[in-house]
């Protein structure tokens, strides 16, 4: 497994690295925790040029509290969103969809940047990003631009980001209606890749009475892009979420989604699958909410 | 003497250096100027090669050749392959493809340049013009009449037939009640060694020397068998076998690519290096089972088994490798399972398809067979409504029937059967588990239990029964300074011989365990050995071994007495040595004294009464050193202190246990949870506790893996289509239940260690096990059996 | 592998088909296509150097249109080979007139082959790249069929770079003021 000949840079500022990438565009990635590139690359079915190592670049890595956001450095590990105390507290479905990725190796040298940038449509990231309704920091050589979860992902491994643009950050609102958080990821693992067969990230704020002010859910591994389920969220909202409402709403998991096939789950049982755990995923998030 | 290794779960004196990074695989081997190899291999399952234009790549950066087919393979021997079967269809298999190529990653070409990455780069340099042609992939289909046919000049793509077993099938069946048929598959798997293949080769132009470094398994049969294919002198040619990172069988062979890599090497007549990517590993590495058959077992009203016939069509890929048409053979063999069938006949179809050859996966035909018996006997419960237990226990054949003849022409050593069970339903509490599974049932949940009671065929074997030498050769000998050193051919892939040997040396010796050195891996170094295969390792070197201390312990003895200037009957061994005892005494008062018991090939380990001395003694130590120095021996005696001795095995051993699974299956995924994993092996005597339950947990792993997830996935044109570890789903930690794990001991006479072989036991037990527990689960919805992998949208659709 | 779909497009069924059969237009239309080259009545050699996000790879090969029948249908069957292995494949298109003909509904069915390294290690999301790029095309060529014969033709890759940016941009814009 051996790659095809590339340069590696390792710039010490973005600016920089913006600027490496704008000259060298289509022939450049940008390598940041390598866990999706450097296999792709090992198989040669991605050749870049250069590799633009943003690794080195001091403050990429952090989880911070400003202006009422939390934000996180692109080049955060998952380990270190699984970690962190605080985000237990205030948006626990980051660390919880952080310990569903890979393995332990994988948690330590991946980022959340690297992960939501390529975009796998069975990542597990872009539910979480899609359900806190996050917004992506770009940085490109005309400055920067925030790019909305729900616009940022665009198809399979495509999203919003243009050539010669780099991902710096990603802000999650605080919660914007008031009441009680509740929030969760579920998946079903593929037994090899461990990527998701189906992953479903449910966030949700019930009121004193425990009505549903309003709930995002994001759905992986589902289609070719991770989604945002909004039958459901339809379904929940205005509602006191009984086992019976939980249950008709998630039969929307999968409305009009075309789903993806492969060796271990065909399409039908993958909408199967999307429907069974949003069910579960939004009983439990209701449960922490309660 | 008491016994203070053997029995003893006595840590790995291996791993500390494997834990710290600190062993030695073929890769980390580094030789100076050594040039690196790459393949060139098909994308295509079937296909005719019209040219290969090799001018890009000879001209690139850092490469120094490049070899086709038709460079190599009329100057290199076939690919050997050692089963002999009547009318065997032999392919001439040539180290690279020449005129066709017959499945994805079969090779065409090979780099050699500078460094692995110019090697690589320049792979992609090369042009093949291929004409494809219809591949033939499905094993039954490939088995029909008509073409295509992968070897034209066959006529057909049948490789072999075969009919075995005894007694009149025909009758058993027509007069059974009850004639249950279904159909069964045990599905291609990938054995992943963790280590891939790998090869270093040097070739000394002066001394005519070439050395090979290869991941294998067997060593000294390797080099016998590429001497043959490169035309060496075989005392010029050395293999060494570093550490290796697993093989499950896959490196029981001789592949094209380390006679290649020798070849290079004489020819540039530098070392050449091959480590193979796991994409190679997957491709090119033999696969294991690959069986579609049929069964038809004919059973009486009360559960008594009258009969059972087993039609196979055995998936063997393109090509032969070493054992590949022999493995569906060890399938036929196994097929009485631990029951008393009065008939049984195996109809085997060897079958050739454009994909890479099945042979040994750890287990090797024998989890195939027992897999097809454990279902059957369920499926007998089934039809009769009988619990599982009962139809087993209906057909055990009792303890005093051992040695058991077997329909399938074995006689299984000893056994008991029952007291496996026994031990494993009274640990699994396996009445209260049925009623609880009631209770599940009623609540609506979906439960099943699941019983597997196996036997295998291990510690191979005899020789007449194996294709190049059944047993296995140890020498021991007592250094100068008394440290003992022991040179196995049994060389090991992570099984622990170097504990587990010292273990037995330690104790036999009276020495400690550090003071022991278990050499294994240089055919330099050890004499002629077998290797480590078949659940042999133990029950045939072990022995070895074993007998070749005892051997050295009559000399000692000999020198010892003289030392003592004492008759040999007055000295006894223990722990202090050669000690003289008080026999005068004992022979003054009329008491008789025993003989030393120093037998050889049947005494009990290490079971050698606590001498009484005078005090007059001398070392183990002081006997090496007399024996080196060989200043004062008695007349006649060959200097130094040193036996090799070649264990010829008088039968396989026939180790058995009990495997019982409980899983539950979530009604709204089809998704399969363990909630009991219990495991009863009976494996005879145990040296290493802890390496004996290392093996079984993890033979159930693999047997897990075959049951719930794994699947080499070729598709309707050929394409290996689960090519990598992403796709190919293995096993991991946080998939597996706890296990439960107790043994019983049943002694075996084939070895005086007593021990029988535990390699494969866990594969072979729980496959059928963990799916008649699915198939349990099931049987509400109607499920009579299921193929494997189990997967939970298959499992999901039965239950809506 | 079988893909198939539909696709409405705005445009006429003729400007539809004649785009579809124009080799400069499929060129243009077929994701990464860097060469289209006659060879023969309705073949062509192909280079296309494509793919999804970072994977990508070069292949040549023919793309030959049979069985046509204009406006209605025709037949595409591809062939290439490439480093990262090779794919074949032959796909039905048949063209319904919709929204009074004003509109198009292209229904394609096609079996594909793969083999080498994709096919190898890229099954779980071969047939989301099939879709996506079946996908890509048909957005194109809808770009195609409706410019105004003789304006110059629309380029894709730059157009939707542009659009993404001005997007961006207006965005940017909205939020500067709202703050």
């Amino acid at each position: 497994m051996i790659p095809a000949q590339f340069d590696y840079v390792a710039p010490a500022t973005i600016d920089e690295a913006v600027s490496l990438l704008s000259q060298h565009q289509d022939e450049a990635k940008i390598l940041a925790g390598g866990h999706s590139l450097i296999p792709a690359m090992k198989l040669r079915l991605a050749q870049p040029q250069l590799l633009i190592d943003i690794g080195r670049i001091k403050d990429l890595s952090y989880i911070n509290e400003q202006d009422g956001q939390i934000r996180i450095g692109a080049m955060t590990t998952h380990y270190q969103l699984e970690s962190n105390e605080r985000l237990r507290a205030i948006c626990p479905l980051l660390p919880e969809c952080a310990a569903h990725i890979g393995d332990v190796q994988v948690r330590n040298k991946g980022t959340i940047g690297g992960s939501v940038a390529h975009a796998d449509p069975a990542g597990d990231w872009p539910a979480a990003i899609l359900a806190l309704d996050a917004e992506m920091v770009a940085v490109g050589q005309q400055g920067e631009r925030v790019i909305k979860a729900a616009d940022f992902f665009v198809d399979m491994l495509t999203t919003a980001l243009a050539p010669g643009e780099i991902l710096r950050e990603i802000r999650i609102n605080a919660q914007d209606v008031g009441g009680r958080l509740g929030q969760s990821y579920m998946k079903v693992a593929q037994p090899a890749s461990g990527f998701a067969v189906v992953g479903v990230a449910v966030n949700l704020a019930l009121d004193a009475g425990g009505v549903c002010q309003s709930s995002r859910i994001g759905i992986t591994g589902v289609a070719v892009k991770a989604y945002r389920a909004s039958g459901v969220e339809n379904a929940l909202k205005g509602r006191v979420l009984d086992s019976q409402i939980i249950a008709a709403a998630a039969e929307h998991a999968a409305d009009a989604v075309d789903a993806n096939e492969d060796l271990y789950a065909s399409a039908d049982y993958r909408r199967h699958l999307a429907r069974v755990y949003t069910r579960r995923a939004i009983e439990a998030a209701s449960s922490r909410a309660h | 003497m008491a016994k203070k290794f053997v029995g003893q779960s006595i840590k790995r004196t291996e791993d500390p250096r494997l834990i710290k990074g600190l062993g030695h695989y073929v890769d980390d081997i580094k030789l100076p100027e050594t040039l690196h190899v790459a393949f060139v291999r098909s994308m295509y399952a079937h296909a005719r090669v019209k040219e290969v234009d090799v001018s890009e790549a000879i001209n690139a950066p850092g490469v120094v050749a490049v070899y086709t087919g038709a460079d190599a393979s009329a100057l290199i021997g076939p690919v050997p392959c050692a089963s002999a079967l009547p009318d065997l269809k032999v392919p001439d298999h040539r180290v690279l493809a020449t005129d066709k190529v017959y499945f994805v990653g079969h090779p065409i070409a090979a780099v050699v340049a500078t460094n692995a990455y110019a090697a690589r780069d320049a792979v992609d340099l090369i042009m093949v013009d291929y004409e494809e042609l219809t591949p033939v992939v499905d094993v039954e289909e490939a088995a029909a009449e008509g073409g295509p046919f992968i070897h034209e000049k066959f006529g057909d793509n049948i490789a072999y037939k075969l009919t075995a077993g005894e007694g009149d099938i025909d009758a058993a069946l027509a007069g059974a009640d009850h004639v249950i048929k279904q159909r069964i598959v045990n599905q291609r798997l990938a054995p992943i060694a963790m280590e891939p293949r790998g090869v270093l080769a040097r070739y000394l132009p002066g001394e005519e020397e070439l050395t090979i470094w290869s991941s294998t398994q067997i060593p000294h049969l390797l080099r016998t068998q590429l001497a043959l294919m490169i035309g060496m002198p075989e005392n010029k040619l050395r293999v060494i076998t570093p550490e290796v990172g697993g093989g499950f069988g896959s490196k029981l062979n001789v592949y094209a690519e380390e006679a290649l890599l020798g070849w290079i090497s004489m020819r540039l007549a530098k070392p050449v290096k091959w480590i193979e990517t796991r994409r190679e590993n997957m491709q090119a590495t033999i696969h294991g089972r690959g069986q579609v058959g049929y069964l038809e077992i004919g059973c009486m009203n009360d559960g008594t088994l009258a009969g059972l016939r087993y039609n196979v069509f055995a998936d063997l890929g393109a090509y032969y490798q070493l054992l590949t048409p022999a493995i569906p053979t060890l399938t036929g063999l196994m097929l009485s399972g631990c029951y008393k069938i009065p008939a049984i006949q195996i109809n085997v179809t060897g079958v050739f398809t454009n994909k890479v050859a099945t042979d040994a996966y750890r287990g090797a035909g024998r989890p195939e067979a027992t897999y097809v018996v454990e279902r059957a006997l369920d499926l007998v419960a089934q039809e009769l409504s009988m619990d599982v237990v009962e139809v087993r226990r209906k057909n055990f054949p009792a303890p005093e029937e051992f040695p058991f003849h077997t329909a399938t022409g074995l006689f299984y050593d000893s056994g008991n059967y029952e007291g496996a069970l026994k031990k494993a339903l009274e640990m699994s509490d396996y009445a209260k588990l049925r009623e609880e599974q009631a209770k599940a049932r009623a609540e609506g949940r979906i439960v099943g239990i699941g019983v597997s009671t196996y036997v295998e065929i291990c510690a191979l074997g005899p020789s007449q029964a194996m294709p190049a030498g059944g047993w296995e050769s140890a020498t021991v000998r007592i250094e100068p300074t008394g440290k003992v050193t022991i040179m196995t051919g049994a060389s090991p892939h992570g099984q622990g011989q170097e504990t587990s040997f010292a273990q037995i040396a330690a104790d036999e010796l009276g020495v400690d365990i550090k003071d022991v050195t278990v050499i294994h891996g240089d055919t330099s170094i050890v004499q002629y050995g077998i290797g480590t295969f078949g659940s042999r390792a133990t029950a045939v070197g072990g022995t070895a071994v074993f007998i070749a201390i005892q051997k050295l312990k009559e000399k000692a003895h000999k020198i010892a007495s003289h030392l003592l200037q004492a008759d040999a009957t007055n000295v006894a061994f223990g722990e202090s040595g050669f000690s003289l005892q008080k026999a005068k005494a004992a022979v003054a008062s009329g008491v008789e004294v025993p003989e030393p018991d120093l037998p050889v090939g049947q005494a009990p380990a290490g079971a050698l009464p606590e001498p009484e001395t005078d005090g007059k003694h001398v070392t183990l130590q002081d006997v090496a050193l007399a024996a080196h120095l060989a200043k004062d021996l008695p007349p006649d005696m060959e200097p130094g202190l040193s036996v090799t001795y070649f264990f010829e095995p008088k039968n396989f051993t026939f180790p058995f246990g009990t495997h019982i699974a409980v899983v539950e299956i979530d009604r709204e995924t089809g998704d399969i949870k363990f909630q009991r994993y219990v495991a009863v092996d009976d494996c005879g005597k145990v040296i290493n506790p802890m390496l004996v339950d290392g093996q079984i947990q993890g033979g159930i792993v693999q047997a897990l893996g075959q049951a719930l997830y794994e699947e080499v996935v070729y598709d309707e044109q050929g394409q290996l289509v689960t090519g990598t570890l992403m796709d190919y789903a293995i096993p991991k930690a946080a998939m597996l239940p706890h296990f439960e794990l107790a043994r019983t001991e049943t002694p075996t006479d084939v070895n005086p260690l007593g021990v029988k072989g535990v390699g494969e036991a866990g594969t072979i037990g729980a496959t059928p096990c963990i799916v008649n527990a699915v198939v349990d689960a099931l049987a509400p919805f109607g499920v009579r059996h299921l193929d494997m992998p189990l997967k939970p949208e298959t499992i999901w659709k039965l239950i809506h | 592998m079988k893909i198939e779909g539909t696709h409405e497009l705005r445009a006429a069924r003729e400007r539809v088909y004649k785009a579809l059969t124009d080799p400069r237009v499929l060129q243009r239309c077929i994701p990464g296509c860097e060469r289209l080259e006659k060879t023969g009545e309705d073949s062509y050699a192909a280079t296309l150097r494509t793919g999804v996000g970072s994977i990508k790879g070069v292949f040549n090969g023919s793309v030959k249109l049979e069985e046509m029948r204009p406006p209605e249908h025709y037949r595409m069957v591809v062939d290439g080979k490439g480093q990262p292995g090779f794919l074949k494949g032959s796909g039905n298109l048949d063209l319904e007139e919709a929204g009074d003909g004003a509109a198009t509904v292209i229904k394609y069915t096609g079996e594909v082959q793969v083999g080498g390294t994709i096919a190898s290690v890229g099954q779980r999301m071969i047939q989301g790249a099939a879709k996506m790029m079946a996908s890509q095309f048909f957005t194109a060529l809808e770009a195609e069929a409706q410019t105004v014969e003789g304006d110059p033709p629309p380029t894709h890759g730059f157009f939707r770079t542009a659009l993404r940016w001005f997007s961006g941009w207006l965005r940017r814009i909205f939020q500067n003021r709202s703050k």
